[in-house]
C-alpha cells in the first residue's frame, strides 16, 4: 500500500459510473440522499467555500457499500467523512450528537460510580420510557446497550492465564469492554487454548469510529495519534494487536490512514489483526489448536460490511465450518445501524428500512444461532427480529474444551 | 483456507457466469470482485455480433477470434443457460444466436441484440398502429419527444404521441430511472394507474423508461395485467434498471448454489508450482491472504477495467499473471483518430490469446498454465465495441472456461 489509499487522493479516480449509487443501503432508503458520487468524490472535491455545504451529507451511514463497488479504489464514505467534519468546523453538535459519539466517555463515568452499570441501565430504562431519549433526539424505539455489570477490563483481570509464552494484545473496543464483556471472555479463552497470551493496554481510547461518523475528526485524530503510538511501541516489542471488533479493526487498519494520511497509520496497521483473520493465519501456518469439539450446530451469518471491507475472506465461517457448523451466509446486505446512525432519532427509520431484508431472513429461523462479528450489527438485528445473535468467538470458545 | 475447486476473479458478466456455470456442476467456487462490475452501468441487452444471423456470422470470423476457440457449441450452450438463469430469478429474456431482436434506445433509435430482457423485445413494434412514449415528471435523462422524433424516421406509417405522468416521484434529489424502478417496486400501481389514463388500444403499444423494478418480473407483471396495449422498456443512462435485474439474477443464483463473493478483493497475483496455479493472492490495505484453488478463472475484463493495463506503449500487461498480451494490429496501427467514426480501433484487438479450451498460450502457441481460463473482455483478437460482441463473448467464453 502506498499514498495513493489516502483518502482526499483517490477522489480523482471518480468516473461518475454510478457503481457507488447502484449500491447505496441509504439511497434506496430514502430519495433525500443525493448519494455517494455526488457527495463524496464530486462535492469531496470541488467544494470552494465554507457556505457551500451539501445539505443531504448527513444521511451517509458510512457502511461502505460504495467504497466496495467502487471499480476505481476511490474511498468514497471517507471523503463523506472528511467533508461531515468540515460541516461541523462551523456547525455546532447537538445534544445528542455529542452522546452518540462519546460512548467511552458514557462508560468511564458509569463505571466511576458504586453500581453505576445497574443505575445507568435503570436510569435508560426511565429513559425510553419516559421519552426523554426521543426528545434529545435519539431513537426512542431503541433500547440503548445496556451496560454490563461488571467492564471487561476488569473481568479480565479475574481470568488465570498461563504466563510466559506467546503473547497478543486485545483491543477490546468499547461495545466488548462495556456491554458484552462475554465476548472478551471467549476471544481470551480461545486465543489461551491456541497458546497466546492476551494482554490488555488500558492506555488505548476507543478507535474513533463514532466520533468520525459524527463529524468530531479532531477528537478522532487524537484518538488515532494515541492508539497508533501505542500499536507501534506494541509493534516494536514483536507482539500483535487482535480485535473481535471489525469496525474497530478496520478503523485501525484502514480508515485512520485514509482519514489523516500519515504513513505511521500504516506502519501501526501491519501490527493489527482481526480477531479471526489472526486464527485463520496461525491455521495456515499449522499453529492452530484444532482440538475443538464438533460443532454441530447451523448457523446464519450475518457478514458485517466493515468485515466486507477488509478484503481477508470469510475467516470465521471458514474455521467454524472446519468444524462441523454449517455456515450459511445471510447474503441480506447492510443491517442498517452502521454504528451510531441508527440510534439517530432522524435516521431510525432509514436504518430499519435498510435492515428489513436481514430481519426477514433472520425471522425464517433455519438455523441454531445468528453470529455476526459486529457489535452493532448483533444489537441491530436482535432489535430488529427478537433474536439475539453472538459473536463467532463464542462459538468456538465454547467448542474448546 | 480449504482451496476452492474454481476461483473466478472479477464480478462483471464473464466472472458471474463462470461462477454460475462452475457452481451449476457442483463445484466450491469462489467469487473475488473489486468493484460492482459493469451490469448496473449496461442495458442487459447480450449482443453476440452485429449481423442478422450471429450464428452464421460466427462461422465467417478469422482464425484468432475467441469465438473461434469457444465454438459455436459452447456459444448456443452459454445463451440456453444464461437465459435458464434469468428464468430462475423470474426474469424472462427472448432470443437466440440464429437472429437478433430489436430494442428501443433511449434516444430512440433501434438497436438489435440476440438475447434481450422480455420487457425491452420490441419485435411487436412494426404491427402495432399508435405508440404512446411516456415521460415521466422529474424523472430525469428521458426525452419522450426526441424518441418520438427518432422512431418516427423508422416507422413513418404510425402515429406517435408523447404522454406525461406524474407519479409525484418529486422530493428528495433528482430521479434517476434506478430511483423510480425502485419506488414503483414497492408501489406498482402508482404507474399502474398512470398509464391506464392514456387512451390506448389492443393494437397500439406504449414506450416507457426502464422502470419496471430492480428484481425480476414482477413489477412488470402486476402492471401488464391491468393493460391492453404492450409496454416496452427503452435503455437508458446508468444506473440501469435492465442491467440490475441481470446482477441481480445472477447474483442470487450464486447465493442459492452456496458460491462464496469476496468483494473489495483486488488480486494482485497468482500462486504458481511449474505449470499450475494453486492460489491467487489478494491485497488489502495491510497485508496479503492467498486464496487457494485447483482452477482459477480470469475474468477481470480490459483495457476499461483494469484486466489488461499499458504504462508504456507497445507494452501492454495482464498485471496478475504476466499473461503475454497480444496487440496484432501493432503500434502504428494503435488508433483511429476518427473517435466516433464508423471505423474500428486498432488496440482493441488487443488481448489474451488462448488455446480451444481458453488457457493462456505464448508467441509459440505453447500453453502457459494448464488450470487457469481467460475469459471476457481480456481475451484479444476481438474488437467486441465495433463488432458489438462484448456481451456474447463473455458469457459464451465463460461457459467454455467454466466447463473445460
Amino acid at each position: 500500500m502506498s499514498d495513493k489509499t489516502q483518502a482526499i487522493f483517490t477522489g480523482d479516480r471518480c468516473l461518475s459510473c454510478t457503481s457507488c449509487m447502484a449500491n447505496c443501503p441509504v439511497m434506496a432508503a430514502i430519495k433525500d440522499y443525493r448519494g455517494p458520487k455526488l457527495v463524496g468524490p464530486a462535492h469531496g472535491r470541488m467544494h470552494f467555500s465554507q457556505e457551500d455545504i451539501e445539505a443531504t451529507l448527513e444521511f451517509c451511514s458510512n457502511c461502505k457499500s460504495c467504497d466496495r463497488a467502487c471499480p476505481s479504489g476511490v474511498a468514497v464514505s471517507t471523503l463523506n467523512m472528511l467533508q461531515r467534519a468540515e460541516y461541523y468546523k462551523t456547525h455546532p453538535h447537538t445534544q445528542a450528537e455529542d452522546m452518540i459519539a462519546h460512548g467511552e466517555r458514557a462508560g468511564k463515568m458509569v463505571r466511576m460510580m458504586p453500581f453505576g452499570a445497574t443505575f445507568a441501565n435503570i436510569g435508560m430504562e426511565f429513559g425510553k420510557t419516559l421519552g426523554i431519549f426521543s426528545k434529545l433526539g435519539l431513537a426512542g424505539e431503541r433500547d440503548m446497550p445496556a451496560y454490563a455489570s461488571t467492564p471487561f477490563k476488569d473481568l479480565y483481570s479475574r481470568i488465570k492465564q498461563t504466563a510466559g509464552g506467546k503473547k497478543i494484545v486485545m483491543f477490546t473496543g468499547c461495545f466488548i469492554n462495556d456491554n458484552e464483556p462475554q465476548v472478551g471472555e471467549a476471544f481470551v479463552k480461545v486465543m489461551n487454548a491456541n497458546g497466546y497470551e492476551v494482554l490488555i493496554d488500558k492506555g488505548f481510547n476507543c478507535c474513533g469510529s463514532p466520533l468520525v461518523v459524527t463529524g468530531y475528526l479532531d477528537e478522532a485524530k487524537q484518538h488515532a495519534d494515541n492508539n497508533a503510538d501505542r500499536i507501534l511501541e506494541w509493534k516494536k516489542k514483536g507482539i500483535p494487536v487482535v480485535t473481535p471488533c471489525t469496525s474497530c479493526s478496520l478503523m485501525l487498519k484502514e480508515e485512520y490512514h485514509e482519514l489523516f494520511a500519515e504513513h505511521k497509520f500504516h506502519e501501526a496497521a501491519e501490527n493489527v489483526y482481526d480477531a479471526f483473520e489472526f486464527l485463520e493465519i496461525l491455521q495456515e501456518r499449522g499453529e492452530f489448536n484444532d482440538n475443538v469439539k464438533p460443532i454441530s450446530q447451523k448457523l446464519l451469518y450475518h457478514v458485517p460490511c466493515h468485515l466486507k471491507c477488509q478484503a481477508i475472506g470469510l475467516p470465521a465461517a471458514n474455521i467454524l465450518e472446519e468444524f462441523g457448523a454449517n455456515v450459511q451466509t445471510a447474503d441480506a446486505g447492510c443491517c442498517g445501524i452502521s454504528g451510531n446512525y441508527g440510534f439517530r432519532k432522524d435516521k431510525y427509520d432509514i436504518s430499519m428500512k435498510i435492515g428489513a431484508k436481514l430481519f426477514e431472513r433472520v425471522k425464517r429461523k433455519d438455523f441454531d444461532k445468528v453470529i455476526s462479528d459486529c457489535g452493532t450489527c448483533r444489537m441491530q438485528i436482535h432489535h430488529g427480529s427478537g433474536i439475539k445473535p453472538c459473536h463467532p468467538i463464542e462459538i468456538l470458545a465454547a467448542a474448546y474444551q | 483456507m480449504k482451496p476452492f475447486d474454481v476461483i473466478v476473479i472479477g464480478g462483471g458478466l464473464a466472472g458471474l457466469m463462470a461462477a454460475a456455470v462452475a457452481a451449476d456442476n457442483g463445484q466450491r467456487v469462489a467469487l473475488l470482485t473489486y468493484g460492482s462490475g459493469s451490469l448496473p452501468l449496461a442495458s442487459g441487452a447480450i449482443d453476440f455480433l452485429n449481423a442478422k444471423a450471429p450464428d452464421v456470422a460466427i462461422k465467417n470470423l478469422p482464425a484468432h477470434h475467441p469465438y473461434k476457440k469457444i465454438g459455436l457449441k459452447a456459444c448456443d450452450a452459454a445463451a440456453k443457460f444464461f437465459v435458464d438463469i434469468a428464468a430462475k430469478a423470474d426474469l424472462p429474456y427472448n432470443g437466440r444466436l440464429s437472429a437478433q431482436i430489436p430494442i428501443v434506445t433511449a434516444v430512440g433509435t433501434l438497436k438489435y441484440s440476440a438475447l434481450v430482457p422480455e420487457s425491452m423485445d420490441a419485435s411487436n413494434l412494426v404491427n402495432k398502429k399508435k405508440i404512446f412514449v411516456v415521460e415521466i415528471k422529474g424523472l430525469k435523462d428521458f426525452y419522450a419527444a426526441m424518441i418520438v422524433d427518432n422512431l418516427k424516421k423508422i416507422f413513418p406509417d404510425k402515429t406517435f404521441e408523447v404522454a406525461k405522468l406524474d407519479l409525484n416521484l418529486l422530493g428528495g434529489r433528482d430521479i434517476t430511472c434506478m430511483d423510480a424502478a425502485q419506488i414503483i417496486s414497492v408501489n406498482e400501481q402508482i404507474l399502474a394507474d398512470g398509464l391506464k389514463t392514456l387512451d390506448v388500444g389492443d393494437d397500439d403499444a406504449i414506450i416507457i423508461p426502464p422502470i419496471f423494478g430492480l428484481e425480476g418480473n414482477s413489477s412488470r407483471a402486476a402492471i401488464k395485467s391491468q393493460l391492453r396495449a404492450e409496454i416496452l422498456e427503452t435503455t437508458c443512462l446508468p444506473p440501469s434498471p435492465t442491467g440490475i435485474r441481470l446482477q441481480r439474477a445472477f447474483i442470487k443464483y450464486l447465493q442459492s448454489s452456496g458460491v462464496r463473493i469476496f468483494e473489495n478483493s483486488k488480486v494482485v497475483r497468482g500462486v504458481v508450482d511449474g505449470k499450475k496455479v494453486t492460489g491467487v493472492v489478494v491485497e488489502n490495505s495491510v497485508r496479503e491472504k492467498v486464496f487457494p484453488a485447483r482452477k482459477v478463472i480470469l475474468a477481470t475484463g480490459g483495457f476499461y477495467s483494469g484486466g489488461i493495463t499499458m504504462r508504456d506503449f507497445d507494452q501492454p500487461r495482464e498485471p496478475i499473471f504476466d499473461l503475454p498480451v497480444f496487440f496484432p494490429t501493432g503500434a502504428e496501427n494503435w488508433s483511429n483518430e476518427q473517435l466516433f467514426s464508423d471505423e474500428p480501433q486498432g488496440f482493441s484487438m488487443t488481448g489474451i490469446f488462448t488455446d480451444e479450451s481458453l488457457r493462456p498460450i505464448d508467441e509459440s502457441g505453447e500453453i502457459l498454465f494448464e488450470n487457469l481460463h481467460v475469459v471476457g473482455a481480456n481475451l484479444g483478437g476481438s474488437d467486441f465495441v465495433f463488432e458489438r460482441s462484448a456481451g456474447g463473448v463473455a458469457i459464451s467464453s465463460a461457459y467454455k472456461g467454466a466447463t473445460s
